[in-house]
């Protein structure tokens, strides 16, 4: 009877008080207070058709963001996703429209493309023992190369308008992106948190050294979060060109910056081993919000890269000098 | 630089107190260096040899007591590594101090560089370099990166950079431990021309033959305590050695499981690259298997490579009499393989990660729930209950391991093994590190282990712990077993007298 006592006391979750309450959360509080003051203060901000076009915007970067967040949690960095961008996009069309295939054919091949570039990425960080920051860099400026070959440079229009639901389709009220979004974010959730593979991801960033002496195939989980990297970019990549309904090699640049502040927005270590999947949907959301109050306030772009490094800088400051114990 | 012919001493310790939390590594141990003299430190592991050392540098801050340096007395408050370089105290470890890829030349100057201007004047640090290896009659090539440099010459480069800094005082704390005969003679040459120059030489060492030649005063710590101090001419090797260990083995240590099963683990003629050779190991159900050597023996090579963590170069390895092809460590635990690794917070745990998380770590492709998600609820259990069996003190499982002491974190690797039900538990200096009441504890849970029918094989630099747990002991020297002891030949000098290399059954 103690013993069960016992275990129940100890196996309660430990919130550490307000301090850590707030520390880890502290970014949907910024968040809730931001859109408030926004909300309160704009009145075109507050419009649902506003609020929607928010939503729909952050959700495939959101997507890409996850991704990433995989690579990051592991220590590790994808630079690549930008390319991957481009090349998903410009290849789907190709595929698509030149081609003609039909367009479920045309999605898988586009996504196997991003699954090779995911583990060609893997293999030169796990076997190569290249720093990823460098094979990844690689691997962007190749593909960079290819899809140039490919196309020229010249997007590629003509796509089906069905194919149109997927970046731009309502549900009811709510934008379709959004719900693939969220969908997309709990199954990643459960995996990271109820799964063992989940876990080893974590695992491998917190010590790398101690989970392979604990039977963590390593290897395997370094290469996979490449490739779970490269589908969601792909996923993504496909979403942005269906809005426009043209593939483009140009869909990805300035993302990798915007993707890498919404994975630290959302409290994800860049040494690993430490963050959420709800953190990054948060971070997406941030960013978005941020840049659309630009937007209606009539800050020019240039303006806004200053302000989202300024936010970046402030976020990364903030984590390393609260976090120290 | 004149020779110092002062009588005073260099270095004066007076009740010297050093009090870690929970533990009194040193109890009132008065010390006294004089110029121009060798001094030998000696004593067990644990004795307080190195914290003594620490403390005259300034690493450790003594918690009572006095320290006077070359007449001054010593404020312990503000007394720093900064402020004891400065007053002319060096110390050379065998753990180097040296900026790898710079070239020796650079290292001896690092900081000290004389300037032409805001240029580097490499010409003159070129010619005084030269001028002190003269001085110490040694050729080192000094262009290179020291890293390429053999280990006996990276320590001449330490040296040079001592004699440079017109250090007062040198420590030498373990010098010798990875190097060869002929470059030992060689630091007992450079040791007496630095003596002959009126430098106080402090000597830490195992090697009891190294301190009888080398020094001319000796101290033997015990415990944290000052034993005895006096000349090495009025000694013999016997005598220091009664005094080292000097007291029977406490009554820390339950009896010995002599109940065997059958053969669990065999190693035979297993050989790395460039590390353990020919290494022939058995290992019954219920036994303790005891490993011993000094640094540079290659014992946390020969455990990981057991564990599929070290390359093979030859060799087998039965597990229940099957041989078995570990590549990795995945498929030792497959085979019922755990380490507890030396060094527990960089290979043991995973310092983001719960009490809960670390313990389960091992063991997560047991708790599904419909195959596929992990069974938080039931892992909770698992890690409780063996967390509890250890008497483990934390509040919650949720909590982070961080913050946890030293033996408490050594229990959790431990628990890792005994709840993903390891036969085989493979422990490198388990109680490195840790207070001595968490000790008995980890003894006590070793004890356990044999009792439940499990083997263990422990790596350990303690000689006692190996006599007071191992059934046998495995003495291992630059790589090889040199002797294996048991029943009445587990004996400290025994032991001792492989660690060093030392054939026992000619000199007995």
């Amino acid at each position: 009877m103690n013993q069960i006592n016992d275990f129940k006391i100890k196996s309660k979750r430990y919130t550490g008080g307000w301090s850590s309450f707030l520390q880890e959360w502290m970014i949907l509080i910024l968040f809730v207070v931001m859109v408030t003051i926004f909300a309160l203060t704009s009145p075109t901000f507050r419009t649902t058709n506003n609020i929607m076009n928010v939503l729909r915007q952050a959700s495939f970067i959101a997507i890409i963001a996850m991704g990433e967040f995989f690579v990051i949690l592991t220590g590790q960095m994808d630079m690549s996703i930008s390319s991957i961008i481009g090349m998903v996009s410009i290849f789907f069309a190709g595929f698509a429209v030149s081609m003609g295939l039909p367009v479920w054919i045309a999605v898988v091949l586009a996504l196997l493309m991003a699954v090779v570039v995911g583990l060609v990425n893997g293999l030169l960080v796990v076997y190569g023992k290249m720093p990823s920051f460098i094979g990844t860099l690689v691997t962007m400026n190749v593909i960079k190369g290819i899809y140039f070959i490919y196309s020229g440079g010249l997007p590629i229009s003509g796509l089906p308008e069905s194919f149109n639901f997927l970046g731009a389709g309502y549900v009811g009220l709510v934008p379709f992106p959004v719900i693939l979004m969220l969908i997309i974010a709990v199954i990643l959730s459960i995996i990271a948190q109820h799964t063992s593979f989940g876990r080893s991801i974590y695992a491998v960033g917190g010590n790398i050294e101690a989970a392979k002496l604990s039977g963590i195939n390593v290897k395997f989980v370094g290469i996979f979060v490449f490739i779970i990297c490269a589908v969601l970019t792909g996923i993504g990549a496909l979403g942005l060109t269906a809005r426009t309904l043209s593939g483009n090699v140009m869909l990805g640049e300035n993302l990798l910056f915007d993707v890498m502040t919404i994975v630290v927005l959302g409290g994800t270590s860049l040494s690993g081993g430490r963050g959420r999947i709800v953190g990054v949907v948060i971070g997406a959301l941030f960013l978005q919000v941020i840049s659309n109050m630009m937007i209606l306030v009539g800050i020019s772009t240039y303006w806004q890269w200053v302000v989202k490094g300024a936010i970046l800088v402030a976020v990364v400051l903030i984590d390393a000098n609260t976090k120290r114990e | 630089m004149e020779s110092r012919k002062q009588k005073g001493p260099l270095v004066e310790i007076k009740h010297c107190t050093m009090e870690f939390p929970g533990v009194r590594a040193l109890d009132d141990v008065s010390f006294t260096l004089l110029p121009g003299e060798c001094h030998g430190l000696v004593g067990e592991n644990g004795a307080g040899k190195s914290t003594l050392a620490k403390c005259i540098i300034g690493e450790n801050r003594m918690t009572s007591g006095e320290l006077i340096i070359d007449g001054d007395p010593i404020n312990l408050h503000t007394y720093s590594i900064r402020e004891s370089q400065k007053r002319g105290i060096a110390i050379v470890h065998q753990e180097f101090q040296l900026m790898r890829e710079m070239s020796g030349l650079e290292n001896i100057f690092i900081g000290h560089y004389e300037k032409v201007g805001p240029f580097i004047d490499w010409k003159t640090l070129r010619k005084r370099a030269a001028e002190v290896l003269e001085f110490l009659q040694c050729d080192v090539n000094l262009q290179i990166p020291v890293k390429m440099l053999r280990t006996a010459d990276q320590q001449i480069v330490q040296l040079a950079k001592a004699v440079i800094n017109e250090s007062k005082v040198l420590i030498l704390d373990e010098l010798t431990a990875v190097l060869q005969e002929k470059d030992i003679e060689n630091i007992f040459r450079i040791i007496n021309i630095l003596k002959q120059r009126g430098m106080g030489i402090i000597y830490i060492s195992h090697r009891l033959d190294e301190v009888l030649d080398a020094c001319d005063t000796y101290t033997v710590l015990c415990d944290g305590k000052h034993i005895h101090s006096g000349f090495v001419k009025d000694i013999d090797k016997p005598k220091l050695i009664k005094m080292i260990i000097g007291r029977e083995l406490k009554q820390v240590y339950m009896p010995i499981n002599q109940k065997f099963g059958e053969m669990l683990l065999e190693v035979k003629g297993l050989s790395g690259p460039d590390a353990f050779q020919d290494i022939n190991l058995k290992v019954r159900r219920g036994e303790v298997v005891g490993i011993a050597g000094l640094l540079g023996a290659y014992k946390t090579e020969l455990v990981h490579a057991i564990f599929g963590n070290h390359r093979i170069t030859k060799g087998k390895v039965y597990i229940n009499g099957k041989e078995v092809n570990i590549k990795n460590p995945r498929q030792a635990i497959k085979h019922g393989i755990g380490l507890v690794p030396d060094e527990r917070r960089s290979l043991g745990l995973n310092m983001l990660f719960d009490i809960k998380d670390n313990t389960t770590l091992p063991s997560m492709a047991f708790f599904k729930k419909w195959k596929v998600f992990q069974d938080h609820k039931a892992e909770a259990i698992a890690a409780y209950d063996h967390n509890q069996r250890m008497d483990l003190s934390y509040y919650s499982l949720w909590q982070n391991v961080k913050k946890l002491s030293g033996g408490n974190q050594q229990k959790i690797v431990i628990a890792k093994w005994m709840l993903r039900n390891s036969d085989i538990f493979l422990m490198d200096e388990p109680t490195r590190g840790i207070d001595v009441g968490a000790k008995f504890e980890i003894y006590k849970l070793i004890n356990d282990l044999t009792q439940q029918g499990k083997a263990v094989v422990l790596v350990s630099p303690e000689l006692e712990e190996l006599i007071g747990l191992c059934n046998r002991v495995y003495i291992m020297f630059e790589g090889e077993i040199m002797d294996v002891v048991e029943g009445e030949r587990k004996t400290q000098e025994i032991i001792i007298n492989s660690l060093l290399g030392i054939n026992t059954h000619e000199s007995n």
